[in-house]
């Protein structure tokens, strides 16, 4: 995680290329993420703090807040002050009930030197489950600020967490875990030889872990340094090359079960692109390779990656595992803007080879390749945007002892996709979209049999008028046919085609500054025929489904201070099925369901004084099936909820200000799905805070 | 001027229709599905119509037991899914595993684990466990455990999973779809009483490849 802070970091101090940073290369191909995340969460600049947990994240922003306090160097005593922040709070809601205590201290020095802790506690209890979990975390930052020409942090963090579960057997497990780290880190974001602009950076810390579940211990410690150079040359106006480098390495020794060796990691990347701003085009090109080599214990795992130790002896259950991987990743991202136009181009290949020497899984050899065009017009009036993307995907995998392959298994993706807007005339807007897609599995050599193929079209339509400032209707129409096909023998009885359509005219309506009216109502129906329903070894019919649904919504505002809303649903449905089609097409269809479902909903909101509101809402509901066939049963079903609380928000003093937060409800609930734990139940989250 | 620029608009509203015009001809080759086998015979998965809770429930034990992906995805929500792991299978993976977990995450793990040479037994529900009747047009249905037996067809390898659930049912449209999984703890296995872990693990394990 290191590695991610300094690289986020670090790259972000390349002039010029902030905005064109390269974008994390397993983004939408996931099928590599999982051993190029080193390296690619590392250079993911949209989100640095993506994948850490919050307690990273917050070593990550006070990294950031000592990097951003350095352009504005405070002079003055070397002690600038101290700032606690102590919050007190419980949350309760219908699945636990949570207690929990915050202080966060921070003191400021000379230079923007600034020393922060954050220590976190919780106790959750559990009302559905026999379970508990307590929680321990602190961490503590202390940047250098601008005393020195290099940004220096240090930081501290101690986990720690014990959760008691009982499952229903009477089995119980007791999963504790105790993780403390230490660690510093070094960047100097800008650093100019010639004409090249560079940014440094490097850490070295140490980590230790005990813990303990289902009895199994899995303990570590290690030490890790890891370094990096990125360097920038502006090539022409508007054109830079950027290369970076970047090396890790980790030693130590872990402890599985009742197995103890030695660990060590290493690891290093390479890239190098070029990043332009120039005329009509923006863009990037980048080729980024990375190598990883981690030696560690494991449990013996299965060819799909599964732990599997059943029937094993305890020497054998746990493997010295030697995991390597090669990974390199292109990308072309570019945008041409011609008046109005646009035309978006995005091109990435990625490759990873994935190599275990224990598991039974072996070398998993992964391709993704992703093409994403986008053509865009806009005008006062008109504009629209068509999309192609096109994913190919492949994955193989060489088991363990195996002398071939198992087989690729590919997986291909194309989306088109068309969306209009027009300003029809003087306060009516229209909007169509139109997308077609296929998405494919293929098994190389038929190694298994889920071939498959699905192909979706959507149509809509939408027209939305105000026809005066109080009232506005909107009218919609939506079409989509989906046919799924498996294309082997074994699994394509159940081949279909789906056809849906919907259309819902609605309106709003401002009858009165105190009270409006919301209406729509909606029909869907469904038609599903079956590729082989005619086929002997088929015993599927077709079916015809279909749903109205009127939903009314009413807000009255007797005074600022109160505020009522009314709700009604009722929906109508049946489902039929196929029985016969005529000589010329005509299909007839038995009706096997009918279903009324109506709903009232009712909520009040009243605001006693500025702070304080008092809050109400309660449902119910009565839903009536009537079952057709040769014996006609109706079931009819209540259920409901309603529940009750307030909200009080106040804040005291403008020094030192204590600040209170509480919403409290109490909920009780009826129907057939309600149990008893969520029949009668309090929701709350209540806090208290203070700053000196 | 007025001219010139009005005849510019003209041209490049040509070229875009021009283009839109291309892709649409072009994708009605690219986006044909290939022709399926006709269904062998003894081969027939018995979906049930997707008209209450229960069933839905029981057409994802349906698909696992054939290895179906389309039975999977054609119960879960079309709309919104999400899947929320338990702790201990949480605990397994990377932090931002499970983060997200939405219908295309779903779709992408289904695919992968039957495309993984599995053969898999599915209890659904525990003997005794009935479902609520459907009411409604959302339902949350609680304490469902539900066990499955996966045998790793390349080394013969048997690994269990027995996990208990919270499942949000939702009516969309006109069919009953799950809307939200939550995986609460995993379950011991009834015949030697080894802890065992929730789907969540299998989830990790092929969601994220």
């Amino acid at each position: 995680m290191i590695l991610l802070i300094l690289l986020a970091v670090a790259v972000a101090g390349v002039p010029g290329a902030d905005a064109q940073l390269p974008d994390d290369p397993s983004e939408g191909g996931e099928a590599l993420g999982d051993s190029l995340s080193a390296l690619a969460d590392s250079l993911d600049a949209d989100d640095p703090t993506a994948g850490m947990t919050e307690m990273e994240k917050a070593m990550f922003v006070a990294s950031q807040e000592d990097r951003s306090e350095t352009s504005t160097t405070v002079v003055g005593p070397f002690f600038q002050g101290v700032v606690n922040v102590p919050k007190a709070g419980t949350m309760a809601n219908v699945r636990q009930f949570t207690y929990y205590l915050d202080l966060v201290t921070t003191a400021r020095f000379q230079g923007n030197s600034v020393l922060k802790n954050t220590f976190k506690w919780s106790f959750e209890e559990y009302r559905k489950q026999d379970k508990n979990v307590q929680k321990r975390d602190n961490v503590l930052t202390y940047g250098l600020g601008a005393n020195l020409p290099v940004i220096i942090s240090l930081d501290g963090t101690s986990n720690w967490s014990e959760d008691q579960t009982v499952n229903t057997a009477g089995y119980a497990n007791l999963s504790k875990r105790n993780q403390k780290r230490a660690g510093i880190r070094a960047l100097r974001p800008v650093l100019q030889t010639g004409i090249f602009t560079h940014t440094l950076s490097a850490s070295a810390s140490i980590n230790d872990q005990k813990s303990i579940n289902q009895g199994q211990r899995n303990d570590f410690q290690e030490g890790n340094v890891d370094g990096g150079l990125q360097s920038a040359v502006r090539i022409a106006p508007g054109v830079s090359l950027a290369g970076r480098i970047y090396g890790t390495a980790t030693s130590g020794e872990r402890l599985l079960g009742t197995t103890t060796s030695p660990s060590n990691a290493d690891g290093d990347s390479l890239g190098v692109g070029v990043y332009y701003n120039r005329g009509i085009a923006v863009g990037r090109v980048t080729i980024t390779g990375a190598n990883f080599e981690k030696k560690y214990l494991d449990f013996k795992r299965n060819t799909n990656g599964l732990i599997d130790t059943v029937g094993l002896d305890e020497s054998q259950k746990v493997v010295d595992e030697l995991e390597t991987t090669d990974a390199i990743a292109y990308e072309l991202d570019n945008t041409f803007r011609v008046g109005r136009f646009g035309f978006l181009t995005r091109l990435t290949k990625l490759t990873d080879n994935l190599n275990y020497t224990q598991s039974g899984m072996g070398l998993k050899e992964k391709e993704h390749d992703v093409m994403d065009l986008t053509l865009t017009y806009a005008t006062g009036r008109d504009s629209f945007a068509t999309s192609y993307d096109y994913l190919w995907k492949w994955d193989d995998q060489r088991y363990n002892g195996a002398t071939e392959n198992r087989g690729r298994q590919y997986n291909k993706s194309r989306d088109f996709e068309f969306n209009y807007f027009r300003n029809l005339f003087r306060r009516t807007n229209l909007n169509l979209r139109y997308h077609e897609g296929l998405v494919q599995e293929i098994a190389q050599y038929e190694y298994n049999d889920n071939d498959k193929d699905r192909h979706q079209i959507d149509f809509s339509a939408r027209m939305d008028r105000n026809w005066v400032e109080k009232f506005s209707t909107t009218m919609v129409f939506a079409y989509q046919e989906v046919q799924d096909y498996n294309i082997r023998a074994s699994r394509s009885s159940t081949n279909n085609v789906k056809e849906s359509y919907e259309v819902s005219p609605g309106y709003g309506w401002t009858i009165s500054p105190w009270l409006s009216l919301d209406q729509s109502y909606r029909v869907y129906i469904q038609y599903t025929n079956y590729s082989f329903a005619g086929e002997d070894v088929v015993n599927r019919a077709d079916d015809y489904n279909k749903r109205g649904n009127l939903a009314t919504k009413v807000i009255i505002d007797p005074s600022d201070r109160l505020q009522l809303t009314i709700r009604h649903d009722y929906n109508k449905r049946f489902a039929a099925a196929k029985t016969a089609t005529d000589a010329t097409g005509n299909a007839y269809y038995r009706r096997d369901l009918n279903q009324t479902t109506s709903k009232i909903e009712m909520g009040m909101v009243f605001r006693v004084v500025p702070g304080v509101s008092l809050e109400a809402s309660t449902y119910r509901t009565k839903d009536e099936r009537q079952a057709l066939g040769p014996r006609n049963a109706v079931t009819t079903n209540y259920s409901g909820e309603m529940w009750a609380g307030a909200h009080v928000r106040r804040r005291w003093f403008k020094k030192n200000p204590l600040e209170l937060s509480a919403m409290v409800r109490k909920y009780n609930a009826f129907g057939p799905s309600v149990t008893e734990t969520s029949s009668d139940y309090w929701e709350s989250d209540i806090w208290l805070k203070w700053e000196f | 001027m007025k001219t010139g620029l009005a005849g510019n608009r003209r041209r490049l509203c040509a070229v875009g229709a021009i283009w839109a015009g291309a892709t649409v001809l072009l994708s009605g080759c690219i986006f044909t599905p290939r022709v399926p086998e006709p269904p062998g015979a003894g081969v027939q998965i018995d979906y049930l119509p997707q008209s209450s809770p229960a069933n839905v429930w029981a057409n994802l034990g349906k698909s696992l037991e054939a290895s179906h992906a389309p039975g999977w995805e054609a119960n879960i929500s079309q709309d919104e899914f999400s899947y929320i792991p338990d702790d201990a299978a949480r605990d397994q993976f990377p932090p931002d595993t499970f983060v997200g977990w939405d219908r295309d995450r779903e779709i992408n793990f289904i695919n992968g684990f039957y495309n993984s040479g599995v053969s898999i037994i599915a209890l659904m529900v525990e003997d005794g466990f009935s479902f609520p009747p459907p009411s409604g047009s959302e339902m949350t249905v609680e304490n469902i455990v539900y066990y499955l037996t996966v045998t790793n067809d390349a080394d013969g390898s048997q690994v269990r999973y027995r996990g208990q659930c919270d499942v949000i049912f939702r009516l969309e449209a006109n069919f009953w779809y799950i809307y939200q999984w939550r995986d609460l703890q995993g379950e011991s296995d009834p015949i030697t009483g080894q802890p065992l872990s929730t789907m969540g693990v299998l989830r990790g394990s092929f969601g994220s490849k």
